[in-house]
């Protein structure tokens, strides 16, 4: 029983950190069409780049902040010196995704190249531990989780209730329809770009701080969950993203009290493989 | 010492020179995007080693590992190559025909990254992390392997597999199954609809390119005999595509250029850059990945098409014009407006003709209302609808042989999805759709093509990379060249069917005035004569009745009416056409039936003459 607690504590941390990572993934695709595979390397990025302002002796939670521009500038230009070009020219989405996997090589191993090839950790306290029903959670993973919570609230504002938001979703859901109703569907990606880059870059470090130790390959296997997690709401829809990273999250820590730890992504990869065979518009897409 | 080196490059080059052909063979010619290529190459290398390698018991006990059948060459060689083929064949519901292509990819990716972890972890299978090791070369206890001698043979050996490799794909890619494979990596839609089965082309080039990599597997293992989960990580696929990018997707040769140029390259490089120095641990490997990434992009960006890009395949006019024998097109004549005199489409059917193939599925039914001639083609109460939008709403109505009947109603009133329902490109949501008075509601849209139910498209639809004539040949039925084996069988097997299919090609294009095209790649075309390459096309289907979706649209005005006068002529042989079109000057000349639907419903059918006097027609469309 109390492993089964704990794996649920380590499981809410995890689909935390996913969700954050998800639902940035999910907007992006949805709103500018790439499908981004690059994104786990982004995030690494910022992962270390957080590193090395923590080495510097500055608080991790600043470096966080720094991450979080870092990638948010990055992905604008990530956009609009890669991928842009390439679908202005007519790209076949083929191609974008064969790009996005140059890209991710590009990114992955030049953060290796720089970095080396060994695990590092931030320097951070983890507060005092928190009992709350028989679940043993650290200051840090509940701050972790509360992150996560600001941030889907926010979705959640940003796409009901806001121009923009409205905007995003006239533009995910027919482009050149949104531009001929007066929408600057350009700008609405760019825009798309910025915020989505940041939660890329806020996912980068807060799974760097709840995984403890990474490196500059870190995230391959964290990007089987967040795509399992996108595919299981559905590509493009921010709320199928928030459901599937906590389905996702929970099931794979769960089933890492039980089986071999290093087996816990056969869960997301078994989820992610039946969606795209059975129904690759996800659970809360539409039928084809 | 020296010598050792060149073999080492040598089995190499013919190993990566061999994948890089299975995986141009999935990419550039079927365009199957198969981001989990190495998994097959790992297969086989695993195949081979447990197949060569003694019970693990024997061998010193110090690597776990399933099989140790101690079995003697070729049968290591053979097994990799099967086991290569046979585990990719349930890829095929990936990259089968609903998922975007996109998508498969990256469910491919996935599966490498996460079926190199297990085999990672999972010790007793095949070892786990650390791999197996000291797995005996070909023949090892009949001849001495330590000989400079057994290696070149080797080698040699090697290097002969990859030649065999590159006949076999050149020999099917040059067969007409080799151009379906091509129409459907430009258009999968479309190749759908001309009677391609698309599930089983990808499976065939997945279990091909499968067997081809697994085969590289096992050669690679029984040459350096080892093989871990570090030789097979994901980002290999990587290169062997960047290799297939740069070398030219769609051309062998490109495909084993690329395989010199990227993955030997980097190996002979990267010996050479001093090691020992002051440099940090992984700086040039990272390195190497971050330059195979940018050869990549900037390929893509700069030459997209490769060094050395797709041959393009001249076929007819070209050949037969230098010879200056035109014999066979010479029957057909340059008759302008006679189009009676010869027939277009040799299975068209009149009364005399044999009587079309049976259809094989549904039940039996007979046509419900008598008239002068029988319903080749109704739908029953068909509805469609799009996540709560009803595009068309319980439509029932008949096309009778032998008649040009017309498809008329303002945008949004459902006649594309009409049309696509009744050739199966779109599923009904509820109803019936029946076809020489068999149901073939649940009938995909190839097998539907193949009953001579062919359809056209409303949007531009041409295979961009086929030339004008291999566009009009990669519709004909019934080529024996058309399927694996009849590839493997060779020209001499499909070379009648094949010029038989010229003739045709060539009598039509002259007809349509494109005969100076016949070799120019149809994606350089105008919009007007890909149109026509279009409706061609559908001809060469040898269609009973051809569903035309706005055939006419950007058609100059004078084409047009020729397009019509070849239609009625077509129709008069008993050819069936239903046309959607806009153009009312059309209808009126040529349509007869005309269907008028709006908002998802059949408003009206009677001749254009009728149809005007009808109140509720006239306001849904021809006002306003």
């Amino acid at each position: 029983m109390t492993i089964f607690l704990a794996s649920v504590g380590f499981g809410l941390v995890t689909a935390s950190v996913l969700a954050v990572a998800a639902v940035g993934f999910t907007l992006q695709f949805g709103v500018t069409d790439v499908l981004n595979l690059a994104y786990g390397a982004v995030m690494i990025a910022g992962a270390f780049l957080a590193y090395v302002i923590n080495q510097a002796g500055v608080n991790v939670w600043i470096g966080l902040v720094v991450a979080v521009v870092a990638c948010s500038a990055g992905s604008v230009l990530l956009n609009s010196g890669v991928y842009s070009p390439f679908q202005r020219r007519g790209a076949s989405p083929i191609t974008m995704v064969i790009v996005s996997l140059g890209m991710t090589l590009i990114i992955e191993f030049g953060v290796q190249a720089i970095a080396g090839g060994t695990s590092v950790s931030y320097t951070l306290s983890e507060g005092p531990s928190v009992h709350a029903g028989g679940l043993v959670l650290t200051t840090v993973q509940l701050v972790v989780i509360g992150l996560s919570i600001v941030v889907m609230a926010g979705t959640h504002v940003l796409l009901r209730y806001t121009r923009l938001g409205k905007a995003m979703r006239a533009t995910a859901a027919n482009k050149s329809l949104a531009r001929n109703c007066g929408i600057r569907t350009s700008r609405v990606i760019t825009i798309t770009w910025a915020l989505t880059g940041a939660l890329c870059g806020l996912a980068g470090v807060i799974f760097a701080i709840d995984a403890g130790s990474f490196d500059a390959t870190a995230t391959d296997l964290f990007l089987i969950m967040i795509l399992a997690a996108v595919f299981l709401g559905g590509p493009g829809q921010a709320y199928g993203a928030m459901l599937g990273a906590v389905v996702i999250g929970l099931a794979t820590e769960i089933s890492a009290a039980y089986i071999t730890p290093s087996y816990k992504y056969v869960v997301a990869f078994v989820v992610l493989l039946a969606m795209l065979g059975v129904r690759p518009a996800g659970l809360l897409g539409a039928t084809p | 010492m020296n010598s050792y080196y060149i073999i080492n490059l040598l089995i190499y080059a013919a190993v990566d020179a061999m994948a890089c052909l299975g995986l141009n063979q999935q990419f550039g010619i079927a365009g199957i995007t198969n981001f989990g290529f190495i998994i097959f190459q790992a297969a086989g290398g695993y195949a081979a080693a447990i197949l060569a390698l003694p019970d693990q018991s024997a061998n010193g006990a110090f690597q776990t590992y399933i099989g140790g059948w101690n079995l003697p060459f070729p049968i290591p060689w053979i097994g990799a190559a099967v086991v290569g083929g046979v585990i990719a064949l349930p890829f095929t519901f990936l990259v089968g025909r609903r998922l975007r292509g996109d998508f498969a990819a990256v469910g491919l990716l996935v599966t490498a990254v996460l079926l190199n972890l297990l085999v990672q972890n999972y010790r007793p299978l095949l070892n786990g992390d650390a791999g197996l090791s000291l797995i005996p070369q070909p023949l090892q206890g009949v001849y001495n392997n330590q000989t400079s001698g057994y290696q070149w043979t080797l080698t040699a050996g090697a290097i002969l597999v990859c030649g065999a490799v590159f006949w076999f794909v050149r020999r099917i890619t040059a067969s007409p199954y080799g151009r379906s494979l091509r129409a459907m990596r430009d258009n999968d839609a479309v190749a759908d609809s001309l009677g391609k089965n698309l599930i089983s082309l990808r499976a065939a080039m997945l279990v091909t390119g499968g067997a081809i990599a697994g085969l590289s597997g096992g050669i690679l293992v029984s040459y350096i005999t080892t093989w871990s989960p570090a030789a097979w990580g994901y980002a290999e696929t990587v290169v062997l595509f960047a290799a297939v990018i740069i070398g030219g997707a769609g051309n062998h040769v490109g495909a084993v250029l690329g395989a010199i140029l990227v993955p030997v390259g980097f190996e002979e490089v990267t010996r050479y850059i001093p090691t020992s120095n002051n440099l940090p641990p992984n700086l040039i490997p990272s390195l190497e990945w971050v330059a195979i990434g940018l050869l990549i992009v900037i390929f893509l960006w700069v030459r997209p098409q490769g060094i050395l890009p797709e041959r393009k395949r001249v076929i007819g006019i070209a050949r037969a014009q230098s010879a200056s024998a035109r014999a066979a097109p010479a029957a057909a004549g340059p008759t302008p407006d006679g189009a009676a005199s010869a027939p277009l489409v040799v299975a068209a059917p009149d009364a005399a003709a044999p009587a079309p193939p049976p259809v094989p599925v549904g039940r039996p039914r007979t046509p419900l209302a008598p008239g002068p001639s029988p319903v080749v083609l109704e739908a029953v109460n068909v509805s469609r609808e799009f996540g709560g939008v009803r595009a068309v709403i319980d439509v029932s109505f008949g096309v009778r042989r032998g008649t040009l009947t017309g498809l008329i109603g303002p945008n949004g009133a459902g006649k594309s999805t009409l049309l696509a329902m009744l050739a199966g490109t779109l599923r009904v949501s509820s109803g019936h759709v029946y076809y020489q008075a068999n149901d073939i509601t649940g009938l995909p849209a190839y097998r539907r093509a193949r009953l001579g139910l062919v359809r056209t498209f409303q949007l531009a639809s041409e295979f961009k990379r086929l030339t004008v004539m291999e566009n009009l040949l990669s519709a004909v039925p019934g080529n024996r060249g058309d399927s694996f084996r009849g590839a493997l069988a060779g020209r001499r097997y499909w070379r009648g069917d094949e010029s038989a299919s010229i003739a045709r090609a060539e009598a039509l294009l002259e007809r349509f005035g494109l005969d100076g095209l016949a070799n120019s790649y149809a994606g350089d075309l105008s919009g007007g004569q890909r149109r026509l390459v279009e409706i061609m096309r559908a001809l060469m289907a040898e269609p009973q009745v051809l569903l035309l979706d706005e055939p006419m649209a950007g058609v100059h005005p004078n084409l047009a009416r020729r397009i019509g006068n070849e239609l009625v002529a077509l129709c008069a042989e008993g050819l069936t056409v239903l046309m959607v079109e806009h153009e009312l000057a059309i209808m009126d000349e040529f349509c007869d039936p005309v269907v008028a639907m709006a908002e998802g419903a059949v408003l009206a059918e009677g001749t254009m003459a009728e149809l005007r006097s009808r109140t509720e027609v006239v306001e849904a469309y021809l006002v306003g």
